[in-house]
């Protein structure tokens, strides 16, 4: 589980979040929307503890700045930043002893392969294309084997390939439990995986809905009902 | 804590396997053995010259350098700065389950590995050139390698990684340490002046009882003065307070609270640093770090079309700068001009120099033009953006309106080089003219050959291999001028010589500049 309590952040005088609660329940996936400048990378940021903060984030109920809500926490930035010097493998076994994780030397395998790294296993950072760096980010989040797990942009550089075998990642991770928050401007991508929906605006969750009170509405149609007006609180269910 | 470990064994095992593999490494790795060498050596000529060639010298050297790197060091790490985190750590580190302070320690080691490196140079020197007995030195080195990096790891942690003090209270720990060092340097100033100049003045400052009861910093000095110069009563007592003071700071760093909230600034310096690297890689100097440029309100008439466009886009970008098409460089320009004509004012090398000294603000814009790579300016970013090619016009004409800022910036660097030296050696105006001149041609030929030589050998060799082969081709070039300008001053005049210097550079730099037009027509080249 996933829980954002009364997040503030400002910038100096800027109030990048304001008072944000929400809850992706476990096993669910929740995703973040909202235009640009709305606050989505903010929280993202504070979430994965890279930011200064008020307020609380829980991870199975542990404080997100502890170290073991930390063991249990995947990330995937929207920019990915890869060590120059380290191979992809490398970064993978960096991962690996980080976080103490059980992922055997077989599972690393299937996951280059699944991602198409496998023949790259031992190219540096500094040699990869972006869509590869995102790659690899995704395969250091899934070294981990978290029980939640942040997405910020996924899908951004990544081949129609990756595309699909990322969404059958976050199925197959949704279906053994583990919590997912993903942040995108990519409706169409997240359509069939959502369970509820945070909108967000000028720093606030304006709409929330889950999937069983969208019954059959288009992602979009949803979105654009919610941001369509200026400041109101239209949605299908009530704001948290 | 392994995995950090096995992040720093495998990248110093990864660069060094990458460099083995390239040629030029071997020739750096040559060079600045030779360059140690000389500068050990020289430095030994210095101490014997001076006649600082005494433990008690040595001491007094370290103390100078303690009273500026502790300081500093409690400035950087409690704004923030001092430690090189990279993007990655805020990508993989940073959310890993690893405990915040192993961050600072570890990113911080590179600081103590450059600790040891100094331990063991003054060592060696210490023995060669101080005569220093092997017993004083081994105590150096082992306090220096561990009580020096137990207090830079507690002052890392309890600076950098802090959750408890307000902001406030290192505001006044960096005021503090700033108004030491000014004090430092103001009282020895005046001693100096007040009796004649000498090591002896510093010697005896430094041998002062209030600078050794300066807490941390007097206190470290006087462990120097303990093992160095020999025991007093103060200088055990305050070694003492040291070396308590010392543990207290470990104790209060291993209990400070400390669960990442650092990690937002490292986060940002990080990236800031980054950007910094990348524009340094290009030429571009960046004075400020993380400092978002401020614009004010401008205006500009396209006068023209095609790649005028080019140049108009420029001028609204300049008159929208704080300091316009002024710069860091105009600045070091000023105080070129203003160094020469002091020196020559007061040394009198202008009349020692004879009818040459007209060779002197040449030779310094040449030496100037020569050691800044201040090549890369907005000209260079018209390389990067793709609308630079898609404009409807010729090559040459986009380089020409790309670069012709550059052209009036450096007839402003010029004026301020020539004109106060000028004016006091009493060079007549027509020669002043030339000397502008001449250095307008050499920034042009510097910018049309550097661009020529990215042109030829593209990604071929990395960026010290390609600074070497644009000052080669810039070498001839100043070489074949030169050898020119002296025939004619020989049969002609020095100022025809000039002249020709000037024509030559000129004809040369528009062939070069001929060719170099063509990194206007394909955008791979930069990539």
């Amino acid at each position: 589980m996933l829980e954002i309590q009364n997040l503030t952040k400002r910038y100096g005088k800027n109030l990048a979040v304001d008072h944000v609660n929400f809850v992706v329940p476990d096993g669910q996936v929740g995703i973040l929307l909202g235009p640009n400048g709305a606050g989505k990378s903010t929280i993202i940021k504070s979430i994965a503890g890279l930011l200064r903060f008020e307020g609380g984030v829980g991870i199975q109920r542990m404080n997100s700045r502890s170290l073991e809500a930390k063991r249990i926490f995947a990330y995937v930035p929207e920019l990915p930043a890869m060590f120059e010097a380290l191979t992809v493998r490398e970064h993978i076994e960096y991962i690996r002893r980080a976080y103490n994780s059980s992922i055997t030397d077989g599972e690393v395998d299937e996951m280059l392969t699944r991602f198409e790294l496998h023949d790259k296993q031992n190219k540096l950072g500094n040699e990869l294309s972006k869509g590869m760096m995102q790659k690899v980010s995704i395969c250091c989040a899934l070294a981990i084997k978290p029980k939640v797990i942040l997405l910020d942009e996924p899908m951004v550089g990544l081949d129609p390939a990756a595309i699909k075998e990322l969404k059958q990642v976050v199925l197959e991770l949704k279906a053994s439990g583990v919590t997912i928050l993903i942040s995108t401007h990519m409706l169409e991508m997240v359509k069939d995986l959502w369970d509820v929906m945070f909108v967000m605006e000028k720093g606030k969750i304006i709409g929330e809905y889950t999937r069983a009170q969208a019954k059959d509405q288009d992602i979009e149609d949803l979105f654009f009902a919610i941001t369509g007006e200026q400041g109101q609180n239209k949605t299908g269910g009530e704001q948290s | 804590m392994k995995s950090f470990i096995y992040l720093y064994k495998t990248i110093l095992k990864n660069r060094i396997r990458k460099a083995m593999k390239k040629p030029i490494t071997y020739i750096f790795v040559a060079l600045a053995l030779v360059y140690v060498v000389i500068i050990g050596s020289s430095l030994g000529t210095l101490v014997t010259e001076f006649h600082v060639d005494s433990p008690e010298k040595l001491a007094v050297i370290l103390s100078i350098l303690i009273f500026f790197i502790l300081p500093a060091n409690f400035i950087s790490y409690s704004r923030r700065k001092g430690l090189l985190f990279k993007p990655a750590d805020a990508h993989f580190t940073f959310p890993a389950p690893v405990s915040p302070k192993q961050v600072i320690l570890f990113t911080g080691m590179k600081n103590m590995v450059l600790n040891v490196f100094l331990a063991l140079f003054v060592a060696v020197m210490g023995m060669i050139y101080f005569r220093t007995g092997i017993l004083q030195i081994l105590i150096y080195v082992v306090y220096y390698l561990v009580f020096e990096n137990i207090l830079e790891g507690s002052i890392m942690v309890l600076c950098y990684g802090n959750e408890r003090l307000p902001a406030g209270f290192f505001k006044a720990l960096t005021v503090i340490c700033y108004g030491l060092m000014a004090v430092f340097v103001v009282v020895a100033f005046l001693m100096m002046m007040r009796e004649t100049p000498s090591f002896a003045v510093l010697e005896e400052y430094l041998a002062l009882p209030v600078i050794q009861l300066i807490p941390v910093i007097g206190w470290n000095i006087a462990v120097l003065r303990l093992i160095f110069v020999g025991p007093t009563l103060l200088n055990v007592i305050c070694a003492l307070l040291f070396f308590a003071s010392t543990l207290i700071l470990l104790a209060l760093a291993y209990r400070a609270k400390c669960v990442g909230e650092f990690y937002e600034d490292a986060a940002k310096f990080a990236d800031d640093y980054q950007e910094m690297k990348l524009k340094k890689q290009k030429g571009i100097v960046t004075v400020s770090l993380g400092k978002k440029q401020r614009f004010k309100e401008a205006k500009v008439e396209y006068k023209g079309a095609g790649a005028k466009a080019i140049y108009y886009r420029q001028l609204l970008e300049y008159k929208k700068s704080r300091f316009f098409i002024f710069g860091f460089n105009t600045l070091v320009s000023l105080l070129v001009g203003i160094g020469i004509a002091v020196f020559a004012h007061f040394t009198g090398v202008a009349e020692e120099a004879g009818r040459y000294n007209i060779f002197i603000i040449p030779g310094v814009m040449a030496y100037i033009v020569f050691i800044f790579s201040g090549y890369a300016t907005k000209w260079s970013k018209e390389l990067e953006n793709p609308y630079t090619y898609l404009i409807p016009d010729s090559s040459f004409k986009k380089m020409w309106y790309a670069t012709k800022i550059e052209h009036i910036r450096a007839i402003v660097d010029g004026v301020l080089m020539a004109v106060p030296g000028a004016v006091v050696m009493g060079i007549s105006p027509v020669l002043t003219v030339l000397f502008v001149l001449l250095y307008v041609c050499l920034m042009a030929n510097k910018l049309y050959y550097f661009m020529l030589a990215d042109l030829i050998i593209g990604q071929l060799l990395g960026t010290a291999g390609r600074s070497v082969v644009k000052v080669f081709l810039q070498g001839i070039v100043i070489g074949i001028a030169a050898m020119a300008a002296v025939i004619g001053g020989i049969f002609l005049g020095i100022e025809v010589g000039f002249a020709i210097m000037i024509v030559v550079t000129l004809v040369l730099t528009f062939l070069g500049a001929l060719i170099a037009a063509t990194s206007f027509n394909k955008m791979e080249v930069t990539e």
